[in-house]
């Protein structure tokens, strides 16, 4: 016997059925398509999520302890350059910089664009680990002498002198109205150092940036670098301990520093990621077994309305193998058009959404992922009905009207 | 299929029951529909089927075409005692060697009258288009092939659903009041059609309560409060 004549054709008449109530089958489509774009956008959402923590941290050693005044309430912090050289003296330490942050408007000829002050030592350079796309890095003797030079990070050279700039050492840019020579341009790098992004800085020797760029509207902290990852915690101890001693903070008189180390914060800011995920992944499930009910309602319907054309079938010869196919057929159908137009629409905001900068990446097994849920949800709800449309009893199904 | 079973093998009767009953529980009362009925039909036959309404009748002809079973007793059609299979292999044998003419035409909504026609073939295993082509014109609708059900009269439905029940060749023809929905003149089409296919050797099985159709049959069984009160 040709079963394959059988399933094609009722295949075929499924594909009629379904053109015929064009309406139904659209609204059953909407439920699916949602949820099954939902997944897509879900996963290639938390990608970008994740990358974006990797990028922002994948130049902080998770050797780094970030030291600064906390934002607490009441009385000035001492903390300062003045602490280092103590600090230096703690065995644990491999290397130590200042760092002094703040966003100003930067001005080169005719333009002028906000860009982040990165006041610091020259041992930045390899604390940071950059590399130089033209000129240097500023010396210690440059630092010492208080030279107005500076180091242009690869995106604040842009946005100055253009995307496409050729070389700009010996250039001058204007800070409050003074003029600074930039001796050198960093390679494009990603993330960010302490609490600004590489990229978009302006590096500028720590003594200047105090005297006369920053000064006290600046925010500082101070990096440290441990040998070993291991020595963490004791690093952190004894900094506490020397910073206590050198403030003369005694007893249970608060903290007036705040030490953290990059480890922990890559962790906090994964495991965040990570619940962001989990969160997206129940919406979008969510939203498919939504559009799963949506199915089963459907069907439901389908075989409430034609009950009477089971009995027909039944009684001309249709197992319940057949009935059972027609039915779960147009689950199928309506599944596989859902996610069809689902991923359409997530490619479609995919490029919308990567436009405005949003961190999204294109990954194609979410199609993949996305697909295999649709039909599994589909299938499994539209099982439920289909059954019971192929089990009906012929006489009682011949008589519903 | 049907003429190629060895003689040796059939016995002279295609329908045989014996004290066959069907009962529906309401509640907790049991409504006895079928009391025990015995009957034999010959290969061959044309039976009319008679009785006061609610004599059970109907429920008889449905089991008899495989569409309910029996709560007790033997059913044996074509030497096979089929009132305790699957519903599969019933399927199958109403596909095959059953043609179903009802009151109601039961012709499928969806479906041309052509694909009607031809939808017991493709549970068959082959969809036989030139067949069904050829049962349409000898009933007279060849040019009606690519009508919908709603846009043909109830004896063209009727003609229709007659082409249908012919499309595997069945042995057995079961009709449940086939004029019951219709006007005398298509009736008498109807009916027509109907003797047709007795002279060509089919065994035909006929619920009616109109004393006219039943001078058509070989035999008339009368049903009354479930069970055969005579036949003539």
């Amino acid at each position: 016997m040709n079963n394959t004549n059988i399933y094609l054709k009722l295949t075929s008449r499924a594909l009629t059925s379904l053109r015929k109530s064009a309406l139904r089958s659209f609204l059953t489509l909407l439920g699916i398509f949602i949820g099954s774009a939902t997944i897509i956008l879900v996963i290639e959402i938390g990608k970008g999520a994740q990358a974006e923590i990797e990028k922002q941290y994948s130049n902080m050693s998770v050797n780094t302890i970030l030291i600064n005044a906390p934002s607490a309430e009441g009385g000035v912090s001492s903390l300062g350059v003045a602490d280092i050289p103590g600090l230096k003296e703690i065995s644990e330490i491999k290397d130590i910089a200042p760092q002094l942050t703040g966003r100003l408007p930067i001005t080169y000829s005719e333009t002028t664009v906000p860009l982040n002050i990165f006041g610091t030592t020259s041992n930045t350079e390899s604390l940071v680990n950059l590399k130089m796309r033209q000129g240097r890095f500023f010396s210690e003797e440059d630092s010492e002498k208080k030279n107005k030079l500076v180091v242009l990070g690869y995106t604040s050279a842009q946005e100055l002198f253009g995307d496409n700039f050729g070389n700009i050492v010996g250039e001058k840019i204007t800070i409050n109205r003074k003029q600074y020579e930039v001796i050198g341009v960093s390679e494009y790098k990603g993330g960010s150092f302490g609490p600004v992004t590489i990229d978009d800085s302006i590096f500028v020797p720590y003594e200047v940036a105090n005297r006369y760029i920053l000064g006290d509207s600046g925010r500082f902290n101070i990096n440290v670098i441990v040998n070993d990852f291991k020595d963490l915690p004791l690093a952190q101890e004894k900094i506490a301990e020397k910073l206590r001693e050198l403030h003369n903070i005694k007893g249970n008189k608060p903290e007036d520093f705040r030490i953290r180390d990059m480890g922990s914060l890559v962790n906090s800011a994964q495991s965040s990621a990570r619940t962001m995920a989990i969160l997206l992944w129940t919406v979008g499930t969510i939203v498919l077994v939504v559009g799963g009910i949506g199915i089963m309602n459907v069907m439901y319907t389908s075989v409430l309305e034609r009950t009477k054309e089971v009995g027909i079938y039944k009684a001309l010869g249709a197992k319940e193998s057949h009935i059972l196919y027609m039915f779960l057929i147009e689950a199928l159908i309506l599944s596989v058009l859902g996610f069809l137009v689902g991923s359409v629409t997530s490619t479609i905001l995919y490029f919308l959404v990567s436009k405005t900068g949003f961190s999204i990446i294109f990954t194609l097994y979410a199609y993949v992922l996305s697909f295999v849920f649709t039909i599994i949800i589909g299938l499994a709800f539209g099982y439920y009905p289909a059954k019971k449309a192929a089990q009906l009893n012929v006489v009682d199904a011949l008589r519903y009207e | 299929m049907i003429k190629s079973q060895s003689p040796n093998e059939t016995s002279k009767y295609l329908i045989e029951t014996s004290n066959l009953r069907k009962s529906f529980s309401l509640g907790k009362q049991t409504l006895d529909i079928l009391k025990g009925v015995d009957i034999k039909i010959s290969r061959g036959e044309f039976i009319a089927l008679m009785g006061p309404s609610g004599s059970g009748k109907s429920t008889l002809l449905n089991i008899l075409g495989l569409l309910d079973y029996p709560t007790s007793g033997t059913y044996k059609l074509i030497d096979t005692e089929v009132s305790k299979i699957g519903s599969n292999t019933l399927s199958e044998i109403r596909n095959k060697k059953i043609g179903f003419i009802f009151q109601s035409f039961n012709l499928l909504p969806k479906l041309t009258a052509l694909e009607n026609v031809a939808v017991p073939s493709l549970f068959a295993g082959e969809e036989k288009n030139d067949k069904a082509l050829e049962l349409l014109q000898s009933v007279g609708l060849q040019d009606r092939i690519s009508h919908y059900p709603n846009e043909l009269s109830g004896g063209q439905k009727q003609r229709v659903a007659i082409a249908r029940a012919l499309i595997n060749d069945p042995e057995l023809i079961l009709a449940d009041e086939p004029t019951g929905n219709l006007d005398s003149v298509s009736g008498k089409d109807v009916m027509n059609i109907i003797v047709d296919l007795h002279k060509e050797g089919r065994t035909i099985v006929m619920v009616t309560h109109d004393e006219e159709l039943a001078k058509f049959a070989d035999k008339v069984i009368h049903i009354k409060d479930g069970v055969v009160e005579k036949i003539l």
